[in-house]
């Protein structure tokens, strides 16, 4: 028989390769578009698209709306995280606690999560709708003599971003519960077990034993948050004018970049670094996060094997 | 104090925390869906909580109004189906490929995978944007479903599941019989690997269903639009003091998530945490 030479082929090959063509085409593409837009002066209109270096982050920098943008995020992001984790973590540990027996776990989670699921565009419309002027919550303040006169809710600064801070808590917790939920009901009865008879008091149980094992959750929950924060769009966009009225009070990174980008001329080469810097700034505290948390990890097990 | 009836003082405690945090949790849907039942005069006159019979009424305004919510609706479901159905067969793919075979440059690949998760998609859209409008693609549903073939997070999730199901015995019995690798992905595995396939199908239908940014830079033409441009067009001025026919807009762009998370909401919890809690 003739022995031929044959090339083998691997077949891991061809099952990853639409993705890495995919990926290519979709994912490394476009990002290498971004950054190479954001050093041009590139706009809609006009044909130009000359290189004009670091211009475009030159003016950002100077740009005090970039840094009230900026500021914004963080505080709408951090502002929500909080309770969200807050609530989240109450919630997983009575759920999974043995001795509460909390009866209908299934049902409160299942009805705690439902907003998460909601179309994020319909639910800023229908917060805008509840908080008009004339809309219920002031129909229900005004007869129930709360207040004697309805209030402009949608030209106040501070109740626009408690509003965007409420919403994105209202949509995320039950999400965070039921992460933190999975994670706690993981962990071994008999550690449990072990802790209580040593006489530990539920507090400690939950100091001790509980956050320790559930901290590379907590390292995922927070990481997701923070990049998901970074990226808040439809919520205070949809609340107001879309230019995060009133006052730039709910004026976001990303609504920001949008602007940039649908602006009269529509300057793509600024939006594009507006891209590049949210890119930057979420990955530095990501991984400093990661770094941060999971270093200290193995030595806090070692002290309390010892 | 007795044990006992500090225990259940806790738990009496516990209980009213739940229906109070139960009551914001619901308050707001359900005033949406009262509201899209109820006329306009009936929702300036005052807040109700039980449904009206102004449906019907609502809808046509809306349509008088010139948002045509059948064709939104129609968008949108083509664009969700299209776009979970590449997700799921091109993630299963890969992440077949990444757990049934080995090959240079796999674990590289794969933690290549878990980065790119972490991406924003501002880093790539505003180049994504030239880049179709160079192509022609901007205002066509391809740019916003082909983008899916390589999707990081549902690979991640199918390598995941597929560790937990796959049986090389069944591969390799598959090969004895004859069949083609691919035939084996396809007849024998992709099967198999049904319950996660319809999990990451359902994440993948919401996500598609509720997404607007890339839909609102990349679509342009009216005809088009998706649900959830259609529901940013409601706060114009066309619709000022149509009250009942905006909740009406709203509340039917949400409706289908409801029914699709009542009934499959086992997949979806379990889902969550099976991306987060991994042993």
């Amino acid at each position: 028989m003739l022995r031929k030479k044959t090339f083998k082929l691997n077949y891991g090959y061809v099952f990853i390769a639409p993705f890495v063509i995919g990926f290519l085409l979709f994912g490394l593409y476009p990002v290498y578009n971004t950054l190479a837009l954001s050093f041009t002066n590139t706009t809609m209109l006009t044909r130009k698209d000359d290189f004009v270096g670091l211009d475009n982050f030159i003016r950002l920098f100077s740009d005090k709306t970039f840094l009230t943008a900026v500021t914004n995020t963080w505080e709408l992001w951090l502002m929500n995280f909080i309770p969200q984790l807050g609530i989240a973590m109450l919630l997983a540990v009575w759920f999974t606690n043995v001795r509460l027996k909390i009866k209908g776990v299934g049902i409160w989670r299942l009805l705690f999560f439902m907003p998460n699921l909601l179309m994020p565009a319909a639910i800023a419309a229908l917060y805008f709708s509840l908080f008009s002027y004339y809309g219920p919550v002031n129909q229900l303040m005004v007869r129930g003599g709360v207040y004697s006169e309805a209030i402009d809710f949608i030209r106040n600064k501070e109740v626009m971003r408690g509003l965007v801070v409420f919403i994105q808590w209202w949509m995320w917790f039950g999400w965070t519960a039921i992460i933190l939920m999975a994670a706690m009901s993981s962990i071994s009865l008999s550690l449990y077990e072990a802790a209580v008879i040593d006489g530990a008091r539920d507090f400690q149980v939950f100091r001790y034993v509980t956050m320790p094992l559930i901290k590379p959750v907590m390292i995922y929950i927070l990481v997701t948050s923070l990049v998901g924060g970074m990226q808040m769009f439809d919520i205070p966009y949809l609340l107001t004018d879309g230019r995060g009225s009133p006052a730039n009070s709910i004026l976001t990174n990303t609504i920001m970049m949008y602007m940039r980008f649908r602006s009269n001329e529509g300057h793509i080469g600024a939006s594009s670094a507006i891209g590049v810097m949210i890119f930057i700034m979420t990955s530095i505290v990501a991984l400093l996060i990661f770094f941060l948390l999971r270093d200290k990890e193995p030595k806090a097990v070692k002290e309390k094997e010892i | 104090m007795n044990p006992k009836l500090k225990l259940n003082l806790q738990r009496a405690l516990i209980y009213v925390f739940l229906v109070i945090l139960l009551i914001i949790t619901l308050v707001p849907i359900w005033m949406l869906m009262v509201n899209a039942t109820r006329s306009t005069a009936q929702i300036q006159q005052g807040v109700g909580f039980w449904p009206s019979v102004y449906t019907a009424s609502n809808y046509q305004i809306l349509l008088d109004k010139g948002l045509d919510l059948p064709r939104g609706f129609f968008n949108s479901f083509i664009i969700a189906i299209a776009t979970t159905a590449v997700t799921v067969y091109f993630s299963f793919l890969t992440a077949y490929g990444l757990v049934v075979y080995e090959f240079k440059g796999k674990k590289q690949l794969y933690n290549f995978i878990l980065i790119l998760v972490m991406i924003p998609m501002q880093l790539s859209i505003i180049g994504f944007y030239h880049y179709m409008s160079k192509l022609g693609l901007t205002d066509n549903y391809l740019s916003l479903i082909l983008p899916s073939i390589a999707a990081a997070g549902a690979v991640y999730f199918a390598k995941s599941y597929l560790e937990s199901v796959i049986i090389q015995d069944l591969i390799d019995a598959g090969r004895v019989d004859g069949a083609s690798e691919l035939g084996i992905f396809h007849n024998i595995m992709f099967p198999i690997a049904a319950p996660g396939a319809f999990t990451l199908g359902i994440f993948s239908f919401v996500g598609a269903w509720n997404n607007f940014f890339n839909a609102y830079i990349l679509i342009t033409t009216r005809d088009k639009y998706t649900l959830p441009m259609l529901v940013q067009t409601l706060r114009g001025d066309v619709y000022r003091h149509e009250y009942g026919a905006i909740y009406l807009g709203l509340a039917a762009s949400v409706v289908p998530i409801i029914i699709i998370y009542f009934l499959f909401s086992r997949f979806i919890v379990s889902g969550i945490s099976m991306g987060a809690v991994k042993e």
